[in-house]
């Protein structure tokens, strides 16, 4: 089986890996500015709500920056068989979280220079996201085109954190963009302090795991956001890649959406169809944290009502502390084959497709695979 | 039948501290709490990473208002992966009852640890 893990985070242990790639003023406020923490810190607008064990998982612990690399291909790539790792980065996502939005911007592009640099040439297996913040969509699109032509940069990401609903005409330049460079926008989990004041419904909760468990939230306000306001009418070809922010909410989510919309169709005349029907064509949704009842068939059920066999992406979240083992993710059989990878390359046109000796290796480890199979 | 394994010298294992040996094709983590030894398969019967990696620490106590009650400081080993809380004495799951890690008897004679698998 060819495996596409589509949330694979490469960190650092000081955000001074940034310094040759940040330039001038930029620089210098890195380096004399105001930081969220000690030196090699990230700015950021940190969210309220704290781990009590940290978010990493206790058996990855660079001791040095050139160990990152080591550690996620022993201890996740070789170890797991995966065939193509797609890059989120880790802190560069909270960029979304700071006032200014060039330095913002300034931060998120020395990131994406140091992974097209530093990381990206290490493995072949190695593809990338282009990290936006998009507090000013302007600057966000013009980091899309600066990079967009890059062929190991199959998407571009921004945290699901953010100032507003993200299909608000106000972010519609950042789509542009990605439409003109043929790379689908994903959401991932993250950006939810700072400027982004509204995570979650009804105000903070006061714990990590409720902030955990509810997720779910700025997802749903986003998927429902982007619909409404028509960006799929407005830009067809482009995906909209959901990461890391739950999966069996959606079906529910759809049943209720489409009922509304029957009756309320004429409020939003440019949406055209069904609103499952956008879900069908142009959003996909990365596998980790999935959910885990007791009753497996229960889930198997929900998530066939949003063709999961089509729109399910497989992702571990390596190397964080919820993190989706390959072998622990039972899926229905049939399933398979797409979820751990073919969906993937349909979704991600620049990934390479499986060559016959991924395919010859493939064939030999599928016993293995096969055990995990319901 | 029952063996008796040689894991370290007590002195190379004081409290507080753990080590991994293999016999056969198990790996078996060994602690010191407090003078005396116990032993645990490495294996978490969550989704059979490696137990023994994780940190040693303490958890805290069910109660029934909004309060810390800390517990079994130094007594509880977190598994490295999704951070499930095992009792080193006996094995078993903090806060998911019927799981617990399959435990071996440990002992120190002569100065040296010894595991019966």
């Amino acid at each position: 089986m060819f495996i596409v893990d589509c949330d694979v985070h490469n960190n650092w242990n000081s955000a001074d890996v940034l310094l040759p790639y940040l330039k001038g003023w930029w620089r210098d406020f890195y380096l004399r500015g105001e930081r969220t923490g000690p030196p090699g810190s990230l700015p950021h607008g940190h969210r309220a709500w704290f781990h009590p064990e940290d978010f990493k998982r206790q058996d990855v612990q660079p001791q040095s920056e050139a160990e990152h690399y080591a550690v996620m291909k022993e201890k996740h790539l070789d170890a797991n068989g995966v065939d193509i790792a797609i890059l989120t980065g880790d802190e560069p996502l909270e960029c979304s979280t700071l006032g200014n939005p060039h330095l913002a911007c300034a931060l998120t592009a020395a990131y994406n220079d140091w992974q097209i640099a530093e990381w990206l040439p290490k493995d072949e297996r190695l593809y990338g996201s282009i990290i936006i913040a998009p507090q000013d969509p302007q600057l966000a699109a013009k980091e899309i085109r600066r990079l967009g032509s890059h062929p190991k940069m199959v998407q571009v990401m921004s945290s699901h954190g953010s100032t507003m609903p993200y299909g608000d005409p106000f972010y519609h330049p950042i789509y542009e963009a990605c439409a003109e460079e043929g790379l689908p926008f994903a959401v991932h989990l993250g950006g939810n302090g700072g400027i982004n004041t509204a995570p979650f419904a009804n105000g903070s909760p006061r714990y990590f795991c409720e902030a955990h468990t509810l997720l779910t939230q700025p997802a749903q306000t986003h998927l429902v956001s982007m619909v409404m306001n028509g960006v799929f009418e407005k830009f067809p070809q482009m995906k909209f890649v959901i990461v890391e922010c739950g999966v069996a909410w959606i079906p529910p989510l759809l049943w209720r959406w489409d009922t509304n919309w029957k009756a309320l169709r004429k409020e939003t005349p440019w949406v055209k169809k069904a609103p499952s029907e956008y879900f069908l064509s142009n959003v996909r949704v990365s596998s980790q944290p999935l959910e885990a009842p007791e009753e497996r068939d229960a889930l198997w059920a929900v998530l066939a009502s949003m063709n999961a066999k089509e729109t399910l992406m497989f992702a571990s979240d390596y190397p964080h502390w919820d993190q989706d083992e390959i072998g622990a993710v039972r899926l229905p059989e049939e399933w398979r084959e797409n979820v751990f990878g073919g969906n993937a390359l349909e979704t991600y046109p620049r990934l390479p497709r499986p060559s016959a000796k991924t395919k010859a290796r493939a064939n030999g480890n599928g016993a293995a695979q096969q055990n995990a199979a319901v | 039948m029952a063996k008796k394994v040689e894991v370290c010298a007590v002195g190379d294992l004081p409290p507080g501290a753990k080590t991994v040996v293999t016999v056969g094709a198990r790996r078996i983590g060994v602690f010191n709490v407090g003078g005396s030894f116990y032993a645990m398969l490495d294996v978490c019967p969550h989704q059979g990473a490696s137990i023994c990696e994780g940190p040693i620490c303490g958890t805290n106590k069910p109660v029934d208002d909004y309060r810390y009650e800390f517990m079994m400081e130094g007594e509880i080993v977190r598994c490295s992966r999704h951070g499930w809380e095992f009792a080193i004495k006996s094995g078993e799951c903090v806060g998911v009852p019927g799981v617990r890690a399959k435990t071996y008897p440990a002992a120190a004679e002569s100065g040296k640890v010894f595991v019966t698998v």
